[in-house]
């Protein structure tokens, strides 16, 4: 009665095929020589020791960590309060805040890459700090999804209401109250934030380039230096996604758990 | 009231400005300066018509309307029945294939690109086992031909045509399945009127989602050839951050064409939904 | 044999046994009803008779034909689920033309009789809607006209009227009672909604943990409940044990020896009928309005039981005044088992 059907097929075949590329990188970063043979000739970390020995890799690995944790910081303190407000007093201004989010959603980095340019090149302000503003805006879809989902999901506008019946201020019921609420709803769009801007590449190598080498960069700059190298930076970028991906997963389920037992 | 007031201006006004500043500013001054001279001469169309005459130009949008669409379209056969495949496992096994899938889709742009040199480059995993067997790709393929560069564009495809079709399937209801089995229908009827009719509007929504995702790609045809493949965002990009040949008023015009390709096909999607399922409008 | 007959059907779900070595026959042309609380394996039973579930042992036989093995295409059985399950992207006649186009009815026919059903129904002037543009109750009927056009053997209703409001239920309760008689359509209906149970079967089977404990006539299962949990099922009975019985109607003479007896809150009288009446007298502590109903809670000694009088004093008895009341010794019902 059970036979294989096109979608156990279909999906053994995509599984593979999103598999394939990350295994034969991990095994390239793990071999000692690559070169005529179909199986790598010996296995090594020398490619990964000489990776973490390099203050380049370093140095690029700890631009992206800044410039991705500094501008999700800044995104979460911007976004999540106006996106509260918005919901809970003046819901009328959603629609043009959703228009908003599907234009950043919409528009590829290479389009806003050169609006940016126009804008702002020459006038002084480092590109650096023009590309985190523009970090800060396409975050915005993550962001305001995972905000406006955590306040519905605590029916926001009715503690408000019960938190000032009781004397609270807005900002006291706001930061006693709502913050600590759905501080894990945050935390999981935050760690969506800063992975999806540790890959960032198109903004950062149009408008800043070499000036401002991050992980992608150096990423990009080693792709004809070294296979191996390349390869064990790819692998580190992936464990770090890998890590990311299961704290999300491991904070999605708790703030779940937490809402079943209410 | 006045607190009411207060909040909210407090805590808009950094926002708005946000947007403003590198949203709305940016793309306003993209679209002025498509109709600008180089240097600031005034207003012209003489960039729109430059790359309506320039067949280098014309080529670009070819290229990545063909390997936009191709690339959606398998992503999207496949995803349509591994997202199938994934609803028919137990509960729990479906939730980790679903995180598993989200995780390869960080693999996109100069990972991705690296990886496939990897599996396909000129020394590559799959090239160098060709080789063994005594098969020669010669120059009908090569990761860096079109065929190589749609095999990457469909990679970064698939992950988000899964994770956007899954949940369409939860609208499928299980009762309606069995009501068609008790009325006679096979499967394949089942599926044929009921259940792919339904499922339509999220399909080519989905596709129009992977096909404006494609359209706009940068990374990874970059990080394969540089500058080489005729490209709309390649274009864009080099005609904008290259040192000596920035033109940044052509790249413009370029970029609002992009979107202009993108919102057309966000038209037709909107109107084949119409027209096959009836009973949304 | 009957019509439909199942003989030892068993079904268990995860180690739990959802039906339990069950019988059941029912007549040509009969509405019955499997009646139960949830959980009790009535919509189970249904469907393993649809051919959607499969049994664990037993046999099902319709029209004299084992139908066991038979797949749920090939069984001629239509059914109504409680989410109606109607195809959102079909048209009212699409909906109810597809069973036939499945069976590849002649064009012409497919269209006559689909307009036949449509006027059954009552849905003239609907056919091109889609089903999310109709009531509640206009899908309800779309689906059993869906069911009904390919001239089933057996008519399944799952739950068909529950998510409806109560006058659209009385009123589709009828209807659907009088097409069942037109087509004399062979029909079972499941249902928790002991109201309805009354309201449309010919015949009524209560079932409570994946067996039947008691079938009959609506007016038997009503007026002689075998057990206290059809009893507490069925209405608001007043269940005592024979001491409390004793305690309130000492002259009461009982034939029957039994643990617990029934009595119907209405069956209690103002004023007496027969001389075998017997007389209570008894303190009321608390008074409900039930529309043309008046519910009293009488206390009698310390036995407590409720009172149902037609509504007709403009002004009811208040709380803490005694009350007479006449009861039939007929109407005292012996309970055999105590079923929890």
């Amino acid at each position: 009665m059970k036979r294989i059907g096109l979608p156990s097929l279909s999906f053994a075949l995509v599984m593979l095929y999103l598999f394939l590329p990350v295994a034969a990188t991990v095994l390239y970063s793990l071999a000692t020589e690559w070169n005529s043979t179909v199986l790598p000739e010996g296995l090594t970390l020398k490619w990964f020791a000489e990776l973490y020995g390099d203050p380049r890799f370093l140095q690029a690995f700890g631009r992206s960590f800044v410039l991705s944790f500094l501008t999700t910081v800044v995104a979460v303190v911007i976004i999540v309060p106006a996106v509260f407000s918005i919901v809970v007093y003046a819901p009328r201004m959603e629609k043009l805040v959703q228009l908003f989010v599907m234009l950043t959603y919409a528009v590829p980095g290479v389009i806003m890459a050169v609006g940016l340019i126009r804008t702002y090149s020459g006038n002084g302000i480092p590109m650096i700090v023009i590309t985190a503003g523009a970090y800060l805006v396409g975050l915005l879809p993550y962001l305001y999804q995972g905000t406006r989902n955590s306040l519905l999901a605590l029916h926001a506008r009715s503690l408000m209401e019960a938190a000032e019946l009781l004397g609270a201020s807005r900002w006291q019921a706001f930061v006693r109250i709502i913050v600590p609420n759905i501080m894990s709803g945050i935390f999981v769009s935050a760690l969506l934030s800063f992975s999806i801007l540790f890959g960032e590449f198109v903004l950062i190598n149009i408008l800043v380039g070499g000036r401002y080498e991050t992980l992608q960069l150096y990423l990009y700059n080693k792709l004809s230096a070294s296979g191996h190298v390349a390869s064990a930076i790819t692998v580190t970028y992936f464990v770090l996604m890998a890590i990311i991906t299961s704290l999300i997963v491991r904070f999605t389920r708790r703030s779940f758990a937490r809402k079943e037992v209410s | 009231m006045k607190r009411f007031a207060s909040m909210l201006l407090v805590t808009t006004i950094p926002f708005f400005a946000m947007i403003a500043l590198f949203l709305l500013v940016p793309l306003l001054s993209m679209i002025e300066g498509s109709f600008q001279a180089e240097g600031g001469g005034g207003f012209t169309i003489s960039h729109y018509q430059e790359i309506f005459s320039n067949p280098y130009y014309l080529q670009a949008f070819e290229n990545s309307v063909l390997i936009s669409f191709l690339s959606s379209l398998i992503g999207i056969i496949a995803a349509v029945f591994a997202a199938y495949a994934i609803t028919r496992f137990p509960q729990s096994l479906q939730q980790r294939v679903l995180v598993i899938t989200n995780l390869t889709s960080n693999f996109a742009g100069i990972p991705l690109a690296f990886a496939f040199i990897v599996l396909l480059g000129n020394s590559g995993l799959f090239v160098l086992l060709a080789k063994q067997l005594g098969i020669d790709f010669g120059q009908s393929f090569t990761l860096y031909s079109w065929s190589g560069l749609t095999l990457v564009y469909v990679y970064f495809q698939l992950p988000l045509a899964v994770m956007l079709l899954y949940p369409l399937y939860h609208v499928i209801q299980k009762q309606w399945m069995e009501a068609a089995e008790l009325l006679g229908a096979s499967p394949w009827h089942f599926w044929l009127r009921i259940g792919f009719p339904v499922l339509f509007p999220g399909i080519v929504g989905t596709f129009s989602i992977l096909f404006a995702n494609a359209m706009g790609a940068y990374a990874s045809a970059y990080a394969l050839t540089g500058s080489n493949y005729n490209l709309v965002p390649i274009r864009i990009g080099a005609l904008v951050s290259g040192d000596i040949f920035a033109r940044p008023e052509l790249g413009s015009a370029l970029a609002v064409l992009l979107g202009l390709t993108l919102a057309a096909a966000l038209v037709v999607n909107e109107w084949l939904t119409r027209k096959i399922r009836r009973d949304l409008s | 044999m009957s019509y439909v007959q199942i003989e030892h059907m068993s079904k268990t779900f995860h180690g739990q046994h959802v039906l339990k070595q069950l019988d059941l026959a029912i007549e040509k042309g009969e509405l019955v009803t499997l009646l139960g609380p949830s959980g009790c394996g009535k919509s189970t039973l249904l469907r393993i008779l649809s051919g959607l579930t499969a049994p664990d042992t037993g046999k099902i036989y319709i029209d004299g034909k084992d139908v066991t093995d038979v797949s749920p295409k090939n069984r001629e059985i239509g059914m109504v689920f409680q989410s109606y399950a109607l195809f959102p992207n079909l048209t009212v006649s699409q909906n109810i033309a597809f069973g036939l186009e499945m069976n590849k009815v002649p064009k012409a026919d497919i269209r006559l009789r689909v307009q036949e059903m449509i006027e059954l129904v009552g849905l003239a002037g609907k056919e091109q809607n889609y089903p999310r543009e109709l009531s509640g109750g206009q899908q309800q009927r779309v689906a059993l006209a869906r069911s009904l056009v390919t001239r089933p053997k057996v008519l399944l209703l799952d739950e068909p009227l529950s998510a409806l409001d109560a006058q659209i239920r009385k009123n589709l309760q009828k209807q659907l009672r009088t097409i069942q008689r037109e087509l004399n359509m062979t029909t079972v209906l499941v249902t928790h909604d002991q109201e309805e149970a009354m309201a449309v079967s010919d015949r009524i089977y209560i079932m409570n943990g994946g067996r039947i404990v008691q079938h009959g006539s609506p007016h038997e299962i009503y007026t002689q409940p075998h057990s206290e949990f059809v009893a507490r099922f069925i209405g608001n009975y007043n269940v005592l044990s024979a001491e409390q019985l004793n305690q309130i109607a000492p002259d009461l003479s009982i034939r029957e020896v039994a643990e617990r007896f029934a009595i119907r809150p209405e069956t209690f009288r103002e004023q007496p009928v027969t001389a075998e009446d017997i007389r209570l007298t008894g303190k009321i502590a608390h008074v409900s309005m039930l529309g043309n109903v008046t519910r009293y809670e009488l206390n009698i000694g310390d036995v407590s039981v409720l009172v149902d009088t037609l509504h007709m004093s403009f002004e009811s008895e208040q709380t803490g005044t005694t009350k007479t009341l006449y009861l039939c010794p007929k109407d005292v019902i012996p309970l055999y088992d105590t079923i929890a």
